[in-house]
Order: structure tokens, then sequence, then C-alpha cells
């Protein structure tokens, strides 16, 4: 038996050949998140978490649903959500471990740390474990180095990690038992760090989207100097407020 | 014996158990500067206390604070604050401390920077690894709406003021404010073509104030004791305290807040001395865009940086002993660029990744003679030749490696190894999802040395 995340549920679209990743509760989310903004294409990535938490990574269907819901092409959300390591395009584990690669965390032992994961995990960084419950990666700089080494497990920090440290963290999630980062937060699961970073603005008060804006992003500039060129999306057409 | 000067970091450090509650801020003197703000001075007056306090920004371009508000026009609406909280600079964590531990101090400085703009609506691009930070964010902004100093009326004043936290997604080019604007409005986080600046169009096309967190979170306290009170820390040209994160061979890496113009040698006392009493062989005095120092006999603030043939950046301080590989550094460092690359400007997608092949080479004791010289040679072709700094800084960090420690570079080639024992070619490169596309894109670069020997052709200059 896998445990490796599967895409689950939803309806199929039949009329676009795609399957509605979202059920009720998670579309009323999806536009709570959309609500926020002055233009939706900036929902675009709080959505793809959204995704990441229902699918358990960012799937084909996923990014469709996201596309035909704030009226972009499948496309435009491959080129968005392609950009950003959080956002995986393919099946991760319940657990993400995430060692820091960068200076502070070298000098100070993270290639240690590395080959203990390694190791103990069966597998280099950048793969994911034969039964799906741990993905292991480097990462890049997190911002801890008075820590380091560092690692994060679905993105909350620990200090100072040894070989046998790491290697610890790994035995009790694998034996099912609650852990907690440097700071005391219990380690999240994939889904649940993902719903959370998705609805991260949506479950607060207030709103900057009162009124509608266009995006200037993208390879188009539009400015004093060069023509906006960019084709026009159906949602460009509102006007800046006052 | 070098001391602290606690401005920003006073409540932080001085109540470790709460700093980042509602009840504790209030005890201590919270939101009295963005009341301050609100109800007593007028919006010019703002921008002028900031512009006479010389507040320079603290994100690593230390560009005047007051000078980059003067540039928003006042007859353009809607405008918007934007708080870059996306830090990622190797070597730095101030901003993430900041957030975790005080922020309420930071919406604060958003209340102040948007009534001095004229600024109804705001955003917090919070790095996407941020989840403590978030969650402290989040129980932040939810209490300040509670207690009326988020939303309608503020403070009961006729100013509206709304905050919403948008999270990143994991990209170092995010902290880049045209490209984070890029990513706040739902694309690839690249740079744009400037003019026009931020400021004048910038999120949606509108007037944007983007600031750092450690800048904002400085308002509150300038605002209330004046310019000339702000201006009794640091030089002339750099004013105030600042946030320096310390770390690497150090006894007690940690964020210090000291005056401007504190010297390097008082900060490494600070942070306890080398570990096991050695001497630090090479410092990096801003983080990792930052070239190299090897003495710490200079001043910490913007000027003397600058004439040392360095930078403050973004005050990430990284010391080293001398039982560090240079050459390895320089490839973590090269490593971290090519990664990071945005892949928008060829100079610097393509000159990171070539680098990174010939200093793997180099460390894994396949050198050629001929292999510095080609490291400056690719140096030179991506200093200045991008949209924005980050091809710059990859070019900086190399060229100084590579000039300071030239010996070191070529006792690996000389001898054929590391003679740090450092060679062993340890599999860090795979990351997850690079790209995201796994196997359909170009993960990443291939593991430390892996192809050192099987791509000679990649290094004919």
């Amino acid at each position: 038996m896998t445990r490796r995340y599967q895409a689950t549920g939803g309806d199929i679209d039949e009329q676009n050949g795609y399957r509605n990743v979202f059920d009720d509760e998670q579309q009323a989310w999806a536009d709570a998140i959309v609500a926020k903004y002055p233009n939706p294409r900036s929902a675009v990535l709080p959505l793809l978490f959204l995704v990441q938490s229902v699918e358990g990574y960012v799937t084909e269907d996923g990014m469709r649903t996201v596309a035909n819901m704030i009226g972009l092409t499948p496309a435009q959300i491959l080129a968005s959500g392609s950009f950003y390591t959080m956002l995986k395009k393919q099946p991760q584990g319940e657990y993400l471990i995430s060692v820091c690669r960068n200076i502070s965390c070298t000098h100070r032992g993270a290639y240690d740390v590395i080959q203990a994961l390694s190791e103990r995990l069966g597998t280099d960084a950048g793969n994911t474990t034969a039964d799906g419950r741990f993905t292991f990666e480097t990462a890049e700089c997190l911002a801890t180095c008075d820590g380091a080494p560092s690692i994060q497990i679905n993105y909350d920090d620990f200090y100072d990690v040894t070989p046998q440290d790491a290697v610890a963290l790994v035995d009790k999630l694998e034996r099912g038992e609650e852990v907690r980062s440097a700071a005391g937060e219990r380690v999240r699961t994939v889904r649940e760090i993902s719903f959370e970073t998705a609805t991260a603005g949506a479950r607060l008060p207030g709103t900057a989207g009162d009124h509608r804006a266009r995006t200037v992003g993208g390879e188009a500039q539009p400015s004093d100097f060069l023509p906006d060129s960019r084709p026009k999306l159906s949602h460009d057409e509102g006007s800046h407020s006052g | 014996m070098a001391e602290e000067v606690r401005v920003v970091t006073k409540r932080m450090r001085e109540h470790t158990e709460d700093s980042w509650t509602l009840q504790r801020v209030l005890d201590t003197g919270g939101y009295d500067g963005a009341r301050k703000a609100v109800v007593e001075m007028a919006p010019e007056e703002l921008g002028g206390e900031v512009k006479s306090s010389g507040l320079r920004g603290r994100g690593g371009a230390g560009f005047p604070t007051g000078v980059k508000w003067s540039f928003v026009p006042a007859d353009v609406s809607p405008k918007y604050v934007v708080v870059n909280h996306d830090e990622g600079e190797p070597g730095t964590f101030k901003d993430r401390e900041l957030g975790e531990r005080d922020p309420h101090q930071l919406l604060e400085g958003m209340i102040i920077a948007a009534r001095a703009v004229g600024a109804n609506k705001a955003f917090i691009y919070c790095r996407g690894e941020f989840a403590l930070g978030s969650r402290r964010l989040d129980q932040a902004i939810r209490d300040a709406y509670g207690a009326g100093f988020l939303g309608e009326g503020i403070f009961g004043s006729d100013f509206d003021f709304d905050i919403v936290l948008h999270r990143g997604a994991g990209a170092y080019i995010c902290g880049e404010e045209s490209a984070l604007l890029d990513s706040l409005e739902g694309f690839r986080g690249q740079p744009r073509l400037r003019p026009p600046f931020p400021a004048v169009k910038g999120l949606y096309g509108q007037p944007t104030v983007i600031n750092n967190t450690e800048t904002l979170s400085t308002l509150p306290h300038l605002i209330l004791n004046g310019s000339e009170w702000f201006r009794q820390w640091g030089t002339e040209k750099s004013p105030g305290t600042k946030i320096f994160s310390v770390s690497g061979h150090v006894n007690r890496p940690a964020n210090y807040e000291v005056p401007l113009g504190t010297s390097l040698a008082d900060l490494l006392e600070l942070a306890g001395g080398m570990q096991n009493g050695k001497e630090p062989k090479a410092i990096i005095p801003g983080g990792a865009s930052a070239p190299l120092l090897t003495s710490t006999d200079v001043a910490l603030d913007f000027e003397s940086l600058q004439e040392a043939g360095s930078m403050l950046g973004s005050g990430g301080v990284v010391f080293m002993d001398e039982t560090t590989c240079m050459v390895r550094n320089t490839l973590v460092t090269t490593e971290f660029f090519e990664h990071e690359s945005c892949g928008k400007c060829t100079p610097c997608r393509e000159g990171t990744w070539w680098a990174v092949k010939v200093l793997e080479r180099i460390e894994h004791g396949d050198g050629r003679q001929e292999d510095m010289d080609l490291l400056l040679d690719i140096c030179n072709g991506m200093d200045g030749r991008s949209f924005c700094p980050l091809g710059d800084a990859a070019s900086w960090a190399l060229r100084s490696g590579v000039k300071t420690f030239r010996d070191e570079f070529e006792q690996h080639v000389a001898e054929g190894s590391c003679p740090f024992g450092g060679g062993e070619r340890v599999h860090v490169g795979a990351r997850v999802g690079a790209t995201g596309l796994g196997e359909a894109g170009i993960t990443s670069q291939p593991a430390a040395g892996i192809d050192a020997d099987s791509e000679p052709e990649a290094a004919q200059p």
C-alpha cells in the first residue's frame, strides 16, 4: 500500500475535460481568497497552495481548476506556479524535510545532517521515500543562521540540528508521534501547512479588493516608455477607482 | 566593552515570553507612535520627520526612506504600501525575528508609512517559508483590527487602513522590489524594467511604497521621539541603530542591534568572539552579496563599508575561521545565486550556471590553471548586465572570493584536491521542485561534483 498522496475528490468538468478539485467548502475558501485582492490574478499563489492542500501537490487538474475559476489559461497558471519552490508539481511525502545548505549552515555542519538523513531515509536529497511519507530536499538560506545548522519540517524550524537530532526527528514522525519545533509549534502535515499558507490572508478581516485593478506584471510593461502590448484579459476591464 | 543599543529590538529582548502579544505591546508603549502619526501629525509632517532623520532602508540598498516616499505622487489614487518581508539574503535573519517576536511593531510602522503617503491599503509580502512568523502576524493583525488600530477610522480618526497578509511561495528574487510586485500580481517573480519606479507606478500600476520590515519597525520610535533623537546614533550619512545578524564560526550567533558606525571587531565581541579562540579568516559583512573582508578593523556603516570595497547590504554578518575552505564557500554562494536566478536575463542565468561548473571542478580537484581567470571573466560578463542586482551580486561574491583567496584556489588546482578535506562529493544539489516541474523541468544543477569531470567543454573560455 502506498501512502503517497493521490488526487482525490471533486467533480469532472466534462465540458472542459478536467476534474474540479475543490468541493463546496474548498470553493468557499477559494472565493474568499480571490475577494482579498483588487485583481483575481493576485490569488494565483494562494489558490495553488489550496490545490496543494487538497491534492497533496499541485496537480494538472488543480491548475485547470484555478485557471477556469479566475479566467486565465492553464498555461498562465503553470507559468506562474512553476516558478516557486514551495509549490510542488509532483507527489510529495506527508512530511517535507528541508535542510539549509547555505553558507552559515554549511560551515556549521549541514553536510553531516544531509548525509545522515540520506542514510536514514534511504534516498538522496531531492526525493521522496518509497513509502511516500517523507520528502527530503536541500534548501537555500532559511533565515535561521542563528541556529545553524537548521532544518525545517513542513516549514517549522529546528535549530542547531545534529545528525543524531535529524534522525531522531524522522524516527518520531515515523512512529506517528507529535513533533514540536524549536518554538514549540506542532509540526503540520503537508496538507495542513499548505492550507494554512493558502488561507493566511483569507482568514483575516480587511480586504484590498474594494476596487478593480489591472495587473501590469509579466512580460509587457505598460509605462510611459513602452506600449502596453499585452493581450487584454476579461478581468482587466475594470478601471482604477479615484 | 561593546554594548547593544536596543531600540527596535527592545521589546523582544526584554519580554522574551510574550513580546508578540497585544497586551504586552500596549503595556510597553505600543501603538503610541502610530496614534501620534494618525491623530496628531499631518501626513507631510511625517514625511518631513523621516526625511530629516536620514533613515536609510534596512533591506539592502540603503536608499533614504523619506526620499523614497517623496516620489509618491499626491494626486493619484489608490496608493499602496507593501512590506518586503521576504527575507532571504544568506546570513540575514533579522526580519524573520522581528516578524515572529514583534509583529505589532511592524503593523505600527505600516500605519505610519500609509498615513504619510496617503495609502489606505497595504500588503505584507511574507516569505512562504516563515510559518511561525505568519502565524504571529495573523494573530497581530486580528488583534489590531479588534482594538481599532486597523480597519475603518483607526484611532477614532477618519483614516481607514486595511492590511492583507500575502504569502510568498519560495523565491529569493521576490525580495527584489519589482519582482515582488510581479509575484504579488500573480506572475513569475521577475524584475521589472525601471523607470517607472514603484513609487510612481507599482502594484497594479499604482503608486506603491515598498519598505523592508526593519525599516518600518524603526518608524514608531522615530515618530514618537523625533529625528534629532534618532540622529544621536550612527554617522551623518548613516544615522540610527541597525540590527546585524551575526552567524558563522562565532560563539553566540544572534541578532545584535548597535549604532551604525560600530566597529566589526566590537560586533564580533558582542557575539562572544570566534569559536575555539580562532581568528576570523574571512567575513561577509552584509549578506552573501557583499564582497568578503579579511579584517575586523572597519566601521559598520554604509559609507565605511563602501570605502572598504564591500557593502552594508542587509546586515547579515558571517564570520569564517581558518578551517573554512574558501573555494567551498564561493561554490556554495554561487550555487545559491544560480538556483535563485530568475532566468530573465541571460548573463545572470548562464553566468551563474557556468561559474558553478568551474567552481565544482576546482573544489573536487579537477581544476585547471586558467580557471581562476575564467571565473573573473565570467564575473565581468555578469556585472552590470542584468535588470536587477542579482547578477551583480553573484559576480561581486564570486570575484571577491577568487581575488581575495586566489592562493587557495591555486592550491586546489596544484594539489588536485581540497586542502581542507572538504572535497567529498556530498549530494546536496537536488531540490524538489526547483522549477516545480520535476522530471519535466531542469530540476537543479547536478549534485556538487558529480559532473565535474564530464563536461570539460563547458569551461572553454
